[in-house]
């Protein structure tokens, strides 16, 4: 599936680095903070470790951003981190299901059990980056998140009140546009051709439910 | 035997009726088509076309999403071969011999070798499952919950090591998969549980808005920052046919290969993808010319691709005589079985015989079909690589979109699946490998539900599962690999295998 390992570069102008190191860690630590408020507002007090463990987060978010932690690896240490804030957030989520029975288990044992391994390891990975060097996250191609996702949340938008036409050339339209070598006139043919196969195909070819106009038509 | 045959026979009653065998020819048809598209692996295939088949009766369902996975592998290992990406990574180690044949003007033979070393591995394979099927079953009585446990965590321990680079990030994938499996309602008492009051997630995220979003999404995302990358072979295809010394140098290797994939197949976690690079490897090995390997040797091409024909086919045996997914694809199948009100599992061959065989036979049919209608068509195929990306990944985006939607008419499942491209993307860019994460999420709620009923017939009491002897060798096995997989000398020999 993935067989060109992300691009191997190891190093980044300095100045960059730091640029990227700021915003990681401040973007960890604006979440952690999140977490932390939102984890006052439940029903049962959140255990004091979990509370201390947002807030090392908060800190260490708030030492990357500042330049005191030193990110040897970035892939590892903002890769493991992340799992670190999921399994945080997970922690606060399950927090007011209830856990061990005697020696049943409740509908929260497991969800904390996975979280609890899940925080482990991935503080492993965090650790094993801050002290190893390895290769910088590259850039993200954002014209292609944004087209993409964008074209996607359009669709779910779309086909209920508009219907698969309209859903389907708008949704190929957007889509369209992430590619950088985008060519408008043969774009709009291949969306209507797409369009028209999509309306024929899904409704009558296999009898499935769906509307091809807009309700009010 | 004379069961063995008569079952058989029944399942070829059922498969060769007329609208049955156009069943199959359909599914791997449209499954080649679609799996032929670079970057979409045969899972994102099934997941795509599984709307198809939902008002068909359980047997042509079943019969068809046969015929699109076979189908759908077979598109995979043409990508490898003409396009140098493979389209999942059990097809991965077909590139490396494959892409060099056609470069040499050789196509044709690698495409054909692939076929007919698939149909025949994919025969033995179907008798295999025959065979050992019913007695299997009787093995299921043994196992308890602590057993089934201890078997998946082999399963998902054979994934980590099976992940390409670190056993420290697969883990922590496998453990995110567990956790996201999660969400939704709890199975025992029901309580919502981290849905965020979400009333869409009480039945949990859906596995192919998970599969769909990772794979599909995630990989397109990934494309678009090289849309260069592509260098299709300009050859034209020619001489479709294998010479002779090329059919001779190949036997050897897909009978060997045919053994290797039946035997990991039966094992839970990805057994096609090592299968394919064990008997990769083998082939080096026992080859007099050792040196052709890489530079378009076709017992490079036919030994990996009867492997993982092999060991798709025989993966049904641990979902048919246990009820255990081994790997995503599975997965997706027991979520068609679902849909149409079968519950996979040892009752399948004793309460709906004809299902089972009808399907076993249309495997081998779905094989068979492959062979008689893709290599003719396979300079369609060769056309449609070269349709320029820009056009070819709007349309697969469209084709996802109304494949989520129509699983449950739900937009909300949709928007997931854009979130989960997202976090397929963001994987990628952290090198982390998302298959294992899959298999946990698809193994997170039976792993629960198992380890929850242990714990509660022991009293609470977690050496359980090292007291009972066939838990305790699985775990056994279970970190025995996972200590090799850490060791220094095979860990270098594993990364080697894998930038071979």
């Amino acid at each position: 599936m993935s067989d060109a390992t992300p691009s191997g570069d190891w190093s980044r102008s300095a100045a960059a680095q730091r640029q990227y190191n700021l915003k990681g860690g401040a973007v960890l630590a604006a979440v952690g903070l999140l977490l932390l408020v939102w984890s006052f507002f439940l029903q049962n007090p959140v255990p004091l470790a979990v509370h201390a463990a947002i807030v090392i987060f908060i800190a260490v978010g708030i030492a990357i951003s500042a330049g005191l932690l030193r990110v040897l690896n970035p892939q590892d240490v903002y890769g493991g981190l992340a799992l670190i804030l999921l399994s945080l957030t997970a922690f606060v989520a399950s927090n007011d299901l209830p856990g061990m029975r005697g020696f049943a288990f409740g509908p929260g044992t497991a969800p904390r059990l996975f979280a609890f391994a899940l925080a482990a390891l991935s503080l492993a990975v965090v650790v094993g980056g801050l002290v190893t060097s390895g290769p910088i996250v590259s850039s993200y191609k954002i014209r292609g998140v944004i087209f993409i996702i964008g074209s996607i949340l359009s669709f779910a938008a779309a086909i209920r009140p508009l219907g698969l036409v309209i859903a389907s050339f708008a949704t190929m339209v957007i889509c369209a546009a992430a590619a950088e070598d985008v060519k408008w006139k043969e774009t709009l043919i291949v969306a209507a051709f797409v369009t028209a196969f999509c309306s024929v195909l899904f409704p009558y070819g296999l009898a499935l439910p769906f509307q091809l106009w807009p309700r009010f038509w | 035997m004379f069961d063995l045959i008569h079952n058989l026979w029944l399942g070829m009653s059922v498969a060769v009726t007329p609208t049955n065998i156009g069943l199959v020819l359909i599914g791997s048809i449209v499954g080649t088509l679609i799996g032929v598209l670079p970057g979409i692996g045969s899972l994102a295939t099934i997941a795509m076309l599984l709307p198809i088949t939902f008002g068909l009766p359980p047997v042509g369902a079943l019969i068809m999403l046969a015929g699109i996975y076979y189908g759908a592998q077979y598109g995979g290992s043409t990508t490898s071969i003409l396009v140098n990406i493979p389209g999942e990574s059990s097809s991965v180690v077909t590139c490396l011999d494959g892409h060099e044949m056609a470069k040499r003007g050789r196509a044709g033979p690698a495409l054909a070798i692939a076929a007919i070393g698939s149909f025949f591995a994919g025969c033995v394979a179907t008798v295999l499952v025959a065979a050992l099927g019913a007695p299997l079953t009787g093995l299921a009585l043994l196992f308890g919950p602590a057993e089934y446990f201890s078997l998946m965590c082999l399963g998902l321990i054979f994934a980590v090591v099976l992940a390409k680079g670190s056993v420290l990030k697969a883990l922590t994938m496998i453990l995110t998969g567990l956790l996201l499996s999660m969400v939704g309602s709890d199975l025992e008492t029901g309580a919502e549980r981290m849905t965020w009051g979400i009333p869409e997630l009480s039945d949990g995220i859906g596995f192919v808005v998970v599969g769909m979003g990772v794979f599909g999404f995630g990989e397109i995302l990934r494309n678009l920052e090289n849309p260069g990358a592509r260098e299709i072979v300009n050859a034209a295809v020619t001489g479709l046919m294998p010479t002779l010394p090329d059919l001779k140098a190949a036997a050897g290797a897909i009978g060997r290969g045919t053994v290797i994939g039946s035997l990991l197949g039966i094992l839970p976690g990805g057994g096609a993808i090592i299968a394919s690079f064990a008997a990769y490897t083998l082939e080096k090995r026992v080859s007099k010319t050792p040196q052709n390997f890489g530079r378009g040797a076709i017992e490079g091409v036919a030994a990996p691709e009867s492997a993982n024909n092999a060991a798709a086919q025989t993966s049904f045996i641990p979902l048919l005589t246990l009820g255990i997914p081994p790997n995503p694809v599975m997965a997706l199948m027991v979520g068609a079985m679902t849909i149409h009100g079968i519950v996979p599992g040892p009752q399948v061959m004793t309460k709906q015989p004809e299902l089972f065989w009808g399907m076993i036979a249309s495997m081998w049919i779905g094989n068979l079909m492959l062979i008689v209608i893709n290599l003719p068509l396979v300079g369609i195929w060769v056309r449609l690589l070269r349709v320029p990306y820009r056009h070819l990944f709007p349309m697969i985006v469209i084709f996802c979109c109304i494949g989520v939607y129509s699983l449950n008419n739900a937009p909300f499942d949709v928007s997931m699946t854009a979130i989960f491209g997202i976090v397929g993307y963001w994987l990628v860019k952290h090198d982390f490998e998302p298959a294992p994460m899959i298999l946990g999420f698809v193994l997170g709620p039976l792993m629960e539900e198992n380890l929850r009923r242990a714990m509660l017939i022991a009293r609470g009491d977690a050496t359980v599962f090292l007291t009972r002897p066939i838990s305790a060798t699985l775990l056994a096995i279970a970190l025995f690999l996972l200590v090799l997989a850490v060791l220094p000398t095979l860990r270098a020999k594993r990364d080697e295998v894998f930038t071979e």
